[in-house]
Order: C-alpha cells, then structure tokens, then sequence
C-alpha cells in the first residue's frame, strides 16, 4: 500500500498506525517513507527523525545506469536487517533521509532507498508507504511498489481538490491496481457525501475528526500509543481487515 | 514587499497567504499572489473558485508540456497565467520543475 494526498490531510497518522495494526496480524512490515521531511515516525511512535542509508552502503552506479547504486555485497534484504528502525509491534522502518544534509548525500540515500524498495522480496515483506504531501511524487512514480493506493482525503475544498488530481493516476500505465478513498477527520454524514459526491466514488473507510489525535500529537503521541481503544484506531483497524484478505488472496478490491 | 510563506503540510500555509494578500489589497496595495506549489490551489483560498483554479493549473500543465510558451516577461506572464481576484489582488501560478526529484 501507499497512502498519498493533500498535505495535512493525515497520511502519516494513518499509514503509521495502519502499518502496526497489520504488523499485529502476524504479518513482516516494512514502513517506508519517502517524504524529506519525514512525518511517519509520529504515526509510528517512534522518535527517529533522520536514518537514512548510510553513505557506506552506496557507490556511484555503473555508465548509463543510475547515478548511485547499492555497494557490492549489499542486497535489498541486508539492507532492511542493518538500517530499518525497529517500532513497536515489529513494524521495521526505513527513511529516505531528510533533506537537512548535504545534497549530494541525500540523493545518495533516496537512490539506495529507492533501489531497496524495489528489488525487495514481496512475498516476505508487506510494504506501508507514506509518501509527501501533493501530487508530484505520485505522478513521478515514487509509489510504483504499490498494488493499491491509499487517497486520504479530509472533506475540505483544496483536500478535495488534490485528490481529484490524484485519481489521475488510474490513468497511468504504471498506477496502482486499484485506488481506495480514505475519508479522514470526518465530523458527519454530510462530510461523506461531500467526499464521494465531488470524487464520484465510494469512500472505503471513515476515519473521524479525533480530539485524542490531536490532543496526542501535541506530545508526539501515536494514536495506538494515547488512544488505542478509540474511534481513529477502530476505522483504522477495520482498514486493515478490509484490505488483508483482499490482498492475501491477490482479488480486486472494490 | 515581497513575502514568502512555507511551513508543513496542512499547517496553513496557503490559507494565511490568501487572507494576507487580500488584507493588504484592502488596504490598497498593489498585491500579486503568486502560486508556486507543485499541487496550486490558493486560488481556492483567495476565493476565485474551483473551476478557475483548475484553469490556471491545466495552463500551467500545457506549459510543462511544451503546448504553449512561457512568458518571456513579468507582465504577460501575469496577463496570460493569471487571473482576478476579489480585493483587486492578481494571483498567478508559475512553475518550473527543473529536477524532477521527490518533494
Ligand atoms: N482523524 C483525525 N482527527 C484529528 N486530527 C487528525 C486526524 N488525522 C490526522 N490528524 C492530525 O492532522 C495533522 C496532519 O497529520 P499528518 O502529519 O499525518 O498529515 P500528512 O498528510 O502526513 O501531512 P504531510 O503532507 O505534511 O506529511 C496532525 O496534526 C494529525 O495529528
Ligand atoms: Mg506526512
């Protein structure tokens, strides 16, 4: 999966609790971050702000390949085992990097995560992606890992208006197989129909407008952490049910 | 004056430069608001709608492309990329993605 949409609208909160509720089920998850600024380790619960891989683990790439590549020795796997964070509930964690560094060290980083993501084994790993806010990464193919894509969207003008342009990418060739509509901060009913009427599709979960998220994320407090037995949780959980089997079996999700 | 608002994602920021665009055109300043987000919507915020919002982004898109050609100068740029906002404020998008890389 990836979680994609407007800034704000709350994917980090959400993939990272997604991506511990899925771990609960007995199932290896790797968490990836692609954002510079990186936002999952609050969803997460973890206090990690910069890891990216490091720079011995990367050498410049072969002519007329890409820039920078894995260093000999160093496959996909080995990457996971020496620099993914571990989280709570067994969810392993891997940065892109922050941009805080020096350029040519963070494109370093992002290359190696990039080849990383890519090349990993997909039967053993389920990947939660978080990605930055907008469309660019989406529509540049950052998410390419992705069988589905998750759209968060809250119920408001711009929200809305940034993932109309993300249901673009049912459009491109290397998109999503399918891509399900995340209502978050949802306050009523009429939130919903706001939502589905202006994307014309069905919304798969509603996640509510939660004073407890918002009261934990002034301390960096995960949801799972401050709030495990409220309402956030509970939509996110029934996310997770919905998506497991549909994706454990490899059947389209409507 | 020119003012250049940044910050997180959903913290505000193109909420607090429309209200600050149209606060100073009241007071009767000249004010270009500019959009230079890779996702534009101030257009939303400033009050020109949905639909002339979406305009102003395909223009721009065509431009990416290659359709039409950038404005060789400060003035048609704002006449052909941008459009007229309530308070007399003139909001426009512009773009270059130099570097296709993420963020
Ligand atoms: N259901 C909810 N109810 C209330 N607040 C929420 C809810 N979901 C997320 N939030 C809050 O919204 C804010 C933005 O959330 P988050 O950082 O997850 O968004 P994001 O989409 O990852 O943003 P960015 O694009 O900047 O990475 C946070 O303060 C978070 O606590
Ligand atoms: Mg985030």
């Amino acid at each position: 999966m990836a979680f994609m949409g407007k800034g704000g609208s709350g994917k980090s909160t959400i993939a990272g609790t997604f991506a511990r509720l899925l771990a609960r089920r007995g199932e290896p998850v790797l968490a990836l971050d692609s954002d510079p600024l990186p936002g999952l380790p609050y969803g997460l619960g973890v206090e990690v702000d910069d890891r990216p891989i490091p720079d011995d683990a990367v050498v410049e790439g072969p002519e007329g390949g890409p820039r920078w590549v894995l260093a000999p020795g160093i496959g996909p796997a080995d990457v996971i085992e020496r620099y993914a964070v571990e989280c709570p509930d067994g969810v392993r964690y891997l940065q892109f990097g922050n941009t805080s560094g020096e350029i040519w060290a963070v494109q370093r980083a992002q290359f190696a995560w990039s080849e990383t993501v890519h090349g990993l084994d997909r039967s053993t790993w389920s990947l939660v992606g978080d990605l930055p806010g907008g469309t660019r990464q989406a529509m540049f193919g950052w998410a390419k890992y992705a069988d589905c894509a998750l759209l968060v969207v809250e119920p408001t003008a711009k929200s809305l208006h940034t993932a109309r342009r993300l249901l673009h990418l049912d459009r491109a060739e290397w998109g999503p197989t399918t891509i399900g509509v995340v209502a978050n901060k949802v306050r009523d009913e009429a939130d919903v129909v706001r939502i589905e009427d202006r994307l014309d599709r069905a919304v798969m979960v509603r996640v509510p407008w939660s004073s407890a998220v918002v009261e934990g994320d002034r301390h960096a407090g995960a949801p799972l952490d401050v709030d495990p037995d409220g309402s956030f949780v509970a939509e996110v959980d029934g996310l997770v049910d919905r998506l497991v089997p549909a994706y454990d079996r490899d059947v389209e999700v409507s | 004056m020119k003012i250049a608002v940044t910050g997180k994602g959903g913290s505000g920021k193109t909420t607090t430069s429309a209200a600050l665009a149209r606060t100073l055109a009241r007071r009767g300043l000249a004010v270009v608001a500019l959009d230079c987000d890779t996702n534009p919507n101030l257009g939303i915020s400033l009050g020109v709608g949905d639909q002339e919002t979406e305009r102003l982004l395909t223009l721009r898109e065509r431009l990416d492309e290659g359709g039409v050609e950038h404005a060789p100068g400060w003035d048609e740029l704002m006449e052909r990329f941008g459009t007229d906002a309530p308070d007399g404020v003139r909001l426009g998008v512009i773009t270059r993605i130099e570097n296709p890389e993420p963020g």
